[in-house]
């Protein structure tokens, strides 16, 4: 009897756990958003989010730029998503992800320049990112080496095995700053630099963000990695310096767009226009480096940063479809020039 | 060829008996967690084998297989990928059946350290341990800080050390198993006939456990090849196969060519196939029913070495993962090394919330993983041969899989609207289900070791006296198995609570677990946070097993009582 009593009370307990789990859905008023953006910056324009479209609720799942999209193509037969927000465009373009997205001109995006959004609509662009160095400055003086300033810096001898950055292969970030070298120097002379800076490289790491990583906490004196990582680390306290290669700064675009087939597409759509509005635009201009809508002032990261007056100066028209194409290409060339 | 005899004998002998109530109880102990097996593990992963062959224009081919091996720098991560197993496989397999032995068979002190040694890389996801391993070891680490050692960590060294970190624990377990309840007898007649210590050794305790040592190889062999995570952060230019999944699908979004690895990884676990013939094959050292446990003896020569061996591995363990707890109390390791509790004040959204959610997913892994294990491995035993055999190697197979291809393989299985599986989609019960079987074949392994070990006269006996299966599985199986299945669901309930790499697909944004927490926080450049919020995680795991480990010996001894009264 005993036994069939604590039987019967594990039973309900079980099934209270099950219970719990079991039974999630969506309401009226929900829409769910797929987004690469940072956490702190995804906080702080749905903070601003909130004020202008109080009857929204946007829920965020925020996965990198890699296992997002992993994600978003195994889930093509049945799409979770309303809106995807904030990827990187160079993978929108990828044929498996734009075929997700539905045409849908937002409110706003007719201001935007040309390169900044799709044809078709499929996707725009309202910010960037772009590749930039973080330096260790206790261990750059320890080991008595001048300060890098662009890629053409890093070949210089004197930085064997102190500099990290990502494979290209396995991170975004790591295929933009190849890309950007390959397309302000010329095949040619690109792969040249990349076989010089190669020798001096330490290692290729899987993220993007791990160079800046290592960098910070004094494991190597350089690391190749992202504007908003070398900020996010500048402003915990870690003796680091931003540095965009004066060269060529590759940049990569965060694209938002519709998911086909989702079942708020109403609201949604309001949230897309929003991403595009003078309230998300303020928001922008606390994170980002690059925003394109017309007419937001000069952030302050990007005086911190030293960007130049006219960002197109340093980022030249980044071919996107076509750079899309040329990928396996790039890889596999680079695989053969680093044979690591 | 006698004992093949003796055991045919006994089927026959108990299927007549066997009452129509021992039939279905049987069949649904096979049932049930077969359909397990079909539905969680072998429908998804066959989706993923699909698209391996799905070709860039569509149809239906092996040219991502060519692909792949027409790849230049393939064939060096194949390399790199056997050597760093097999380092690991030797270095764990040897590892762990020293600290097995130490703990089952000598009298070495400080047991419960080492214990806790080996629980600690259970609980830490492998992203912190292997950051644990950057702060101790690393060019700017503490070792290299105070002795100015110039320490390559980055690579072969320490990718062996992490994953050795990683799998050596699961190899314990497992010829822990093996090693429980041994006959002295043996010994005893052993020591008569004038066998010394170290024949004894090889005669005795060493066949008894081949058993435990091969499969605990087989699991580290295949748990080191599919492993991701070390590789990424630790690996430095060492490439494995498992990072190249990882470019293909994460970095390129080449799902299919993903998918390949992930089904030629599968190869390993073939061997497999010869680790259930020698399971097949009895275990004669502990097959008793009135079994006189091995008398634990200070043997200088042996136990003072391996004391020393044991204690050093524990040591270093500690070390690694104190290392993590230390930094999550500073303010910015390593510039700023002032006390702070700051760190602990998680600045994500959600905060500590996902912690709970993890406690509830693992303990509905653990619970359906013991249930389902015991009664496959039950059922399993009383299956003809070649039907054995197949839902063995089933059972093995799960280890193969790589957690990323696994959690995919979820989404492309359960993402299905308008099914009953497609219901699960979303839910904590299907990442629950993920993980336990995720770490299936460890479960499984673990079992089969620790019920070779029951003697079978023992269940003969009860069956003789009338006994039904209720009543064997109750009178002898069950008290033999106690300490395997509470190991089997301590060592799911904690896996559960760290693991990533499958999780990360299943997770939804109202539904999230603390190892995803850790694994954000350190994406958005809070690497103290996401130490702080590990031990957070160690801590919490560490506080729930000793209350389960109360409760459990409350009711042991509850029960004693109660046999002792009638």
């Amino acid at each position: 009897m005993k036994r069939l009593k604590r039987n019967a009370a594990l039973l309900t307990t079980v099934s209270t756990l099950l219970g719990m789990t079991l039974g999630l859905s969506a309401y009226a008023g929900d829409i769910t958003v797929y987004s690469s953006l940072e956490e702190d910056e995804i906080s702080a324009y749905l903070a601003a989010a909130k004020k202008d479209l109080p009857d929204i609720n946007v829920n965020v799942l925020r996965l990198s730029t890699g296992d997002l999209g992993a994600r978003l193509i195994a889930e093509a037969d049945n799409p979770q998503a309303d809106v995807l927000w904030g990827f990187a465009v160079t993978n929108i373009l990828n044929p498996r992800i734009n075929s997700l997205l539905e045409p849908y001109a937002a409110k706003g995006s007719e201001n935007l320049p040309a390169q900044y959004k799709a044809d078709d609509d499929t996707w725009f662009a309202a910010t960037g990112y772009m590749g930039a160095f973080c330096v260790n400055i206790p261990r750059l003086s320890a080991k008595g080496l001048p300060m890098p300033n662009s890629w053409q810096d890093l070949t210089n001898p004197v930085y064997k095995d102190e500099i990290v950055m990502p494979d290209p292969s396995s991170s975004g970030t790591g295929y933009l700053q190849i890309a950007a070298i390959l397309q302000g120097l010329g095949d040619e002379k690109g792969w040249e630099l990349i076989k010089e800076m190669d020798k001096n490289m330490a290692q290729y790491t899987t993220s993007g963000s791990r160079p800046c990583r290592m960098a910070q906490v004094g494991e190597y004196a350089i690391g190749a990695s992202l504007s908003f990582v070398a900020m996010k680390g500048i402003e915990q306290g870690y003796p680091i310096e931003m540095i965009i290669p004066a060269d060529w700064a590759g940049y990569e675009l965060e694209g938002s767009g519709l998911i086909k087939g989702s079942a708020n597409a109403e609201d949604a759509k309001r949230f897309l226009d929003w991403t595009l509005s003078s309230s998300a635009a303020e928001a922008y201009s606390e994170y980002k480096s690059i925003i394109t809508i017309p007419g937001v002032p000069r952030t302050t990261l990007a005086d911190m940063s030293g960007l130049p007056e006219n960002l197109s100066d340093i980022l030249f028209p980044v071919d996107f479809a076509k750079s899309g194409q040329e990928r396996d290409d790039i890889l596999n060339a680079w695989r053969a020039a680093v044979g690591r | 060829m006698g004992t093949h005899l003796k055991t045919a004998a006994i089927d026959h002998a108990t299927a007549r008996r066997m009452e129509w109530e021992d039939r279905l109880l049987l069949s649904v102990s096979l049932i049930i967690p077969l359909i397990g097996l079909l539905l969680f593990f072998l429908y998804p992963v066959f989706l993923i084998a699909k698209r391996s062959f799905i070709q860039r224009d569509g149809n239906f081919g092996l040219s991502n297989y060519t692909e792949v091996f027409g790849m230049s720098h393939i064939p060096t991560v194949i390399t790199n990928s056997l050597v760093m197993s097999s380092a690991t496989t030797l270095l764990c397999v040897t590892l762990g059946f020293a600290i097995a032995y130490a703990m089952q068979r000598t009298t070495i002190r400080g047991q419960y350290l080492i214990r806790i040694a080996l629980i600690l890389p259970l609980l830490a996801p492998s992203l912190v341990q292997a950051l644990g391993l950057i702060f101790l070891l690393g060019r700017n680490g503490v070792v290299s800080q105070y002795t100015g050692w110039n320490i390559q960590i980055y690579g072969f060294w320490g990718l062996l050390i992490s994953n050795s970190m990683y799998a050596l624990p699961q190899a314990v377990m497992i010829i822990q198993a093996s090693l429980r309840h041994s006959d002295s007898r043996y010994y005893d007649a052993a020591l008569m006939m004038g066998a010394s210590r170290w024949r004894q050794f090889i005669d005795i305790t060493l066949p008894n456990a081949k058993f435990g040592l091969l499969s605990a190889a087989f699991v580290v062999f295949t748990v080191t090849i599919t492993d991701f995570g070390n590789a990424a952060v630790i690996g430095g230019n060492y490439r494995v196969l498992a990072t190249e999944i990882y470019s293909q699908v994460v970095g390129q979004m080449n799902f299919n060519m993903g998918a390949v690895i992930g089904i030629m990884l599968l190869l390993p676990t073939l061997v497999a196939v010869y680790i259930e013939k020698v399971s097949s094959q009895r275990q004669f050292g502990g097959s008793s029913e009135s079994a006189i446990p091995v008398t634990r003896e200070f043997v200088p020569l042996r136990d003072i070495p391996l004391a020393a061996v044991v204690h050093s591995v524990g040591l270093i363990i500690f070390m690694i993962v104190l290392t993590v707890v230390y930094a999550s109390f500073m303010r910015l390791w390593p510039y700023r090394m002032e006390f702070t509790l700051a760190n602990y004040n998680i600045t994500l959204s959600g905060g500590y919330t996902p912690l709970w959610t993890s406690f509830i997913v693992s303990f509905q892994a653990a619970i359906i993983g013991v249930v389902a294990l015991f009664a496959l491995v039950m059922a399993q035993r009383r299956l003809p041969r070649r039907f054995a055999k197949a839902i063995y190697l089933l059972a093995i197979l799960p280890v193969g899989v790589p957690g990323l291809v696994l959690g995919l393989s979820y989404v492309l299985s359960f993402n299905a609207p308008g099914s009953m599986l497609g219901m699960l989609y979303g839910t904590g019960l299907l990442i629950a289900l993920c993980n336990f079987y995720h770490f299936h074949s460890q479960g499984f392994l673990t079992m089969v070791a620790g019920i070779r070990a029951v003697p079978p006269a023992l269940e003969e006996t009860v069956s003789c006296m009338g006994g039904g299966v209720m009543n064997s599985l109750r009178d002898a199986i069950l008290p033999f198995m106690m300490t395997t299945l509470v190991a089997v669901f301590f060592f799911l309930f904690m896996r559960s609570m760290v693991t990533l790499s499958a999780v990360i697909f299943l997770i939804s944004p109202t539904l999230s677990v603390g190892a995803v927490s850790v694994l954000r926080l350190d994406q958005a450049g809070f690497t103290t946070q996401a130490a702080a919020f590990s031990t957070c995680i160690m801590v919490s795991v560490l506080i729930a097993l000793g209350l389960m480990k109360l409760i459990l010996f409350r009711l042991s001894r509850s029960r004693a009582s109660v046999a002792v009264v009638s």
